[in-house]
């Protein structure tokens, strides 16, 4: 007789955050720098004030904004005039998208349009392109191979006399795959088609210069990297100028691109974070690659059965994902109570559907729920790596030991 | 935040989750051990599959076990099926329901299926028990 | 100490708000979406809020969407609206309404739909005739109309409004950001079928505000990807901010009528003391108004001017809304009202809140009565 025991349950009493590329905590070097503009600054008590008001604590709000704007710019290689603050990244995907699509016509049927992306794409980039198939308009869908790799080639191959705008992210948020950007970007510059990048996991994990990359729009996303929430911002070319109809309508703010009150705190956030980032970039990009590395050989010197999901040859420092043969995605999830991590993006994670991303890449539904995507950060340790390996190799023995295929007891 | 320790974090009804855990009575008898009648069931749609394990002893199961693949609830079907079938007869596993299951672990109706995997798993066993399963 | 006299352009957070939020904004708060412990806490904090803004206007806590503000509320409600109707159903809405209102319609307009403005009186109100003349010529999908003006405070018969429109198979989207907190704002009293509010003008953060929709208006989303919001308002939620527009509201509802009764004691003060200076316009003031709110003109003065010359005292007020100031233009919403275009350029809002005070009144009208002195010294 074969008695299966259940691994003693963690007397780790903290839950370790494996989750960073769902969202950041915020630095407290930024929080600091939100407070003043919250509550009011000490030597200024109005700080709070609308950045669009004509007295005295509106002209220092909106210096504020101009400051972080600059920020901003500054981490990507771009001018202070080139970003437009949003609400995230879904808003800037969108407004990039939409907005392009429909200042070149294609929404009122006016012109034939087309638009290239790819299937392993952030949901809210599909979601828009979906909406733009809805409004006539033809979408290209790009598959990339079994390592979830797109070749600048396959890019140049879609185009059509009607290819209006590229869009593609420079990160996948679920594999880590980065596409060559630099190279697909001068391949569109010379071919004279727009270029769209969700930059959201690349921004503070890679370098980005836009003086050397000739993207046109690009996607930020504050509290990814460790700023606030509900903040973003889209980079817009001004030479050649990228033209955009705006989606949001009123009062004329951000150049007349993005309507609404800005938020300062939070503007004042995205722009401490960005000067953070800028000034981590390499130490962050190295320790999270460590980090990567060592928890993948603790898992695959332990484990059989287990498959890498993405190029690990070109694959952003701070993601792995994981596969594992003979367990179920949901079980191995919940046998992790004390790992906080997701199955894919956070977006899809509530359901229990196979992750889009890994079915792009071939996987069969089996393997592509039965994943995991750790993501690592600034305050990931050694120690959570090794004990967070050590969990997930006791539970997936368990789960398979548990499993009555192959056995016969 | 308060981090406790293997607190249920996905909100799993409790008997499910402390079932999935703890899992008793995981695993499978020696083969050839006298007077085990194994059934084993099978959802598809929910790629989940139940095997479970009943060892007789003058019409009364003696002991079980259980294996399991797919998610916490079948689990943890499988682990209850196993730890209550233990001193029943034949008669008594037969008026187990899959309603009954789900009442005894609070299974919602969107896991409906798992408790039906569990009830086909006790039926596979019955439907295989010789005329006298005492050896 | 500088005088803020600017409530309807934006309000400080009050400090119990502001502790609410850095509970989130420092803790370990996850993605709300993400299904291990971080973002379940996330989650239960983000439907605790939603209960709290549907509690401030009398709405069911699954009819509040959370939005990055009011613009993007109103934005969703008229292009969502329209976008679910046949081409020919038409949007009408008041010539005072803000300027994320007009400007969406001037867009959907560009765009090939049928838009109308509805003319309001000298006093500020819808002109009812109008109105139902224009409601009667045809298929309405929507109707936009404030519950309170931003600039002159003026109130709306909202509840009549919708009436009229819903007789003509209509839906009524309501503009309720300046009235919420201020008067009591009720989403079935209204009558309104969608309604739109912000954090940031109740003591709440900036950068979140909500759509209260009826279930069974149909709206397309403005924004597309990641479901949140029931896929009306997809994007990884704004925690610390949606948990303190909750707080805000709570607050709100709590304290209106103290802080009404306190804000209408200091505005009759401060109107009586207007009258005593002669040579003043308040606009709207034979209308029903919000209690903090005065609009008005001194005569010689041009408005840019006086906001400046007041805003050198340290006192900061408003020509008109914070969106368009700057601009040159004068204030859309007198023009509307049938005011001489002289008139509307000399326009200064004064919009008062619970921190306001006597002394604050009275240092106000005596920095007016030395620049009156001054301009007709000039």
């Amino acid at each position: 007789m074969s008695a299966v025991i259940a691994p003693a349950t963690s007397r780790a009493a903290r839950t370790i955050y494996l989750d960073y590329a769902a969202t950041t905590p915020l630095a407290p070097q930024v929080l600091e720098a939100m407070l003043p503009y919250l509550r009011g600054g000490e030597s200024d008590p109005l700080l709070w004030a609308n950045p669009a008001s004509a007295h005295g604590p509106g002209y220092r709000a909106r210096a504020a904004v101009e400051r972080a704007r600059a920020q901003v710019a500054a981490l990507i290689g771009a001018d202070a005039t080139e970003i437009i603050f949003t609400s995230g990244a879904t808003e800037s995907n969108n407004l990039a998208i939409k907005g392009a699509l429909e200042f070149h016509g294609a929404l009122r049927g006016s012109r034939r349009a087309h638009l290239v992306s790819s299937r392993t794409e952030h949901r809210c980039v599909l979601d828009s392109c979906r909406y733009l198939e809805t409004q006539g308009v033809r979408v290209t869908y790009l598959k990339p191979d079994a390592l979830g790799r797109i070749a600048p080639a396959q890019v140049f191959e879609a185009l059509t006399p009607d290819t209006v705008l590229v869009s593609l992210m420079w990160v996948n948020n679920e594999i880590g795959v980065v596409y060559d950007i630099p190279a697909i970007a001068r391949g569109l510059r010379e071919r004279g088609v727009l270029f769209h990048v969700d930059a959201v996991q690349a921004a503070g994990k890679l370098p980005i210069d836009l003086r050397e990359v000739p993207v046109d729009l690009l996607s930020l996303s504050a509290h990814k990297i460790y700023g606030p929430k509900g903040v973003g911002a889209l980079y817009v070319r001004r030479k050649p100028r990228a033209r955009l109809a705006p989606q949001m309508h009123g009062g004329g703010h951000e150049q007349g691109m993005r309507s609404g009150t800005l938020a300062t705190h939070q503007i004042v956030g995205l722009g401490a974070a960005c000067a953070l980032a800028a000034q981590r970039l390499g130490e962050d990009a190295v320790r999270l690659a460590q980090l990567r590395e060592r928890l993948w050989q603790r898992l695959a010197s332990a484990l059989p059965g287990l498959h890498r999901n993405g190029d690990p040859q070109a694959c952003a420092p701070h993601l792995l994902n994981v596969s594992f043969e003979g367990v179920e995605g949901e079980a191995l999830r919940a046998s992790l109570p004390e790992l906080a991590l997701s199955s894919g993006s956070a977006c899809s994670s509530a359901t229990a559907e196979p992750s889009y991303v890994l079915r792009a890449l071939g996987r069969d539904d089996e393997l592509a729920n039965a994943s995991l995507r750790f993501s690592f950060g600034r305050a990931t340790s050694v120690e959570e790596i090794e004990c967070a390996a050590q969990r997930v190799i006791e539970q997936v023995r368990w789960l398979r030991e548990l499993s009555p295929f192959g056995k016969d007891g | 935040m308060p981090l406790v320790e293997d607190s249920n974090p996905f909100a799993y009804p409790a008997p499910v989750w402390t079932l999935f855990r703890s899992a008793p009575r995981a695993g499978g008898f020696a083969p050839g051990t006298p007077g085990v009648v194994t059934g084993e069931a099978q959802s598809n749609a929910a790629r989940s599959r139940l095997r479970l394990q009943l060892r007789f002893e003058r019409g009364r199961v003696a002991d079980a076990r259980f294996r399991a693949y797919g998610c916490p609830t079948s689990i943890a079907v499988g682990a209850w099926l196993a730890g209550w079938a233990v001193g029943k007869d034949v008669r008594e596993l037969a008026g187990l329901s899959a309603a009954r299951l789900r009442k005894e672990l609070e299974i919602p109706d969107h896991r409906a299926h798992c408790a039906l995997l569990g009830e086909d798993a006790l039926r596979a066993v019955l439907d295989r028990l010789p005329e006298d399963p005492s050896p | 100490m500088p005088i803020y006299f600017d409530h309807n352009a934006t309000t400080p957070l009050d400090p119990r708000v502001l502790e609410a939020m850095q509970a989130c904004l420092g803790g370990p708060y996850g993605n709300a979406s993400s299904v291990h412990r971080y973002g379940r806490a996330a989650r239960d904090a983000i439907e605790a809020a939603r209960a709290q803004v549907a509690a401030l206007v009398g709405a069911q806590p699954q009819e509040v969407f959370f939005t990055s503000g009011a613009t993007e509320s109103n934005n969703l409600a008229l292009q969502g609206a329209l976008a679910t109707a046949p081409a020919a159903a038409r949007l009408l809405y008041g010539a005072t309404e803000h300027p994320s209102v007009l400007e969406t319609a001037e867009a959907l307009r560009a765009a090939g739909r049928a838009v109308e403005v509805v003319a309001v009186g000298r006093d500020g109100l819808l002109d009812w005739a109008a109105y139902e003349t224009q409601l009667s010529r045809g298929p309405v999908r929507l109707v936009a109309l404030m519950r309170a003006n931003n600039e002159t405070g003026v109130i709306q018969d909202v509840p009549r409004a919708a009436r009229l429109a819903h007789a003509r198979g209509a839906l009524l989207h309501c503009d309720a950001v300046q009235a919420a907190g201020k008067i009591p704002v009720d989403f079935d009293a209204l009558g309104a079928d969608l309604m739109s509010l912000s954090a940031h003008k109740i003591y709440g953060p900036k950068g979140v505000g909500a759509l209260v929709k009826r279930a069974a208006v149909e709206l397309a989303p403005l924004l597309h990807g990641g479901g949140q919001e029931h896929g009306l308002r997809p994007g990884t939620e704004n925690l610390p901010a949606i948990v303190g527009f909750g707080v805000a509201a709570e607050l709100a509802r709590d304290e209106l009528e103290r802080r009404a009764a306190h804000c209408r004691r200091l505005r009759e003060m401060l109107e009586a003391g207007l009258r005593r200076l002669g040579a003043v316009t308040i606009f709207g003031d034979s209308a029903p108004r919000l209690p903090n709110t005065v609009q008005f003109a001194l005569a010689g003065w041009e408005g840019e001017a006086l906001l400046m010359a007041l805003d050198r005292k340290g006192i900061a007020v408003s020509s008109g809304s914070a969106c368009s100031s700057g601009k040159g233009e004068p204030s859309h919403v007198l023009l509307g009202m049938g005011w001489p275009r002289e008139l509307a350029f000399g326009a200064i809002r004064v919009s008062l809140g619970p921190s306001s005070t006597e002394n604050e009144i009275a240092r106000f009208l005596a920095v007016l009565s030395e620049l009156q002195a001054l301009g007709a010294a000039a």
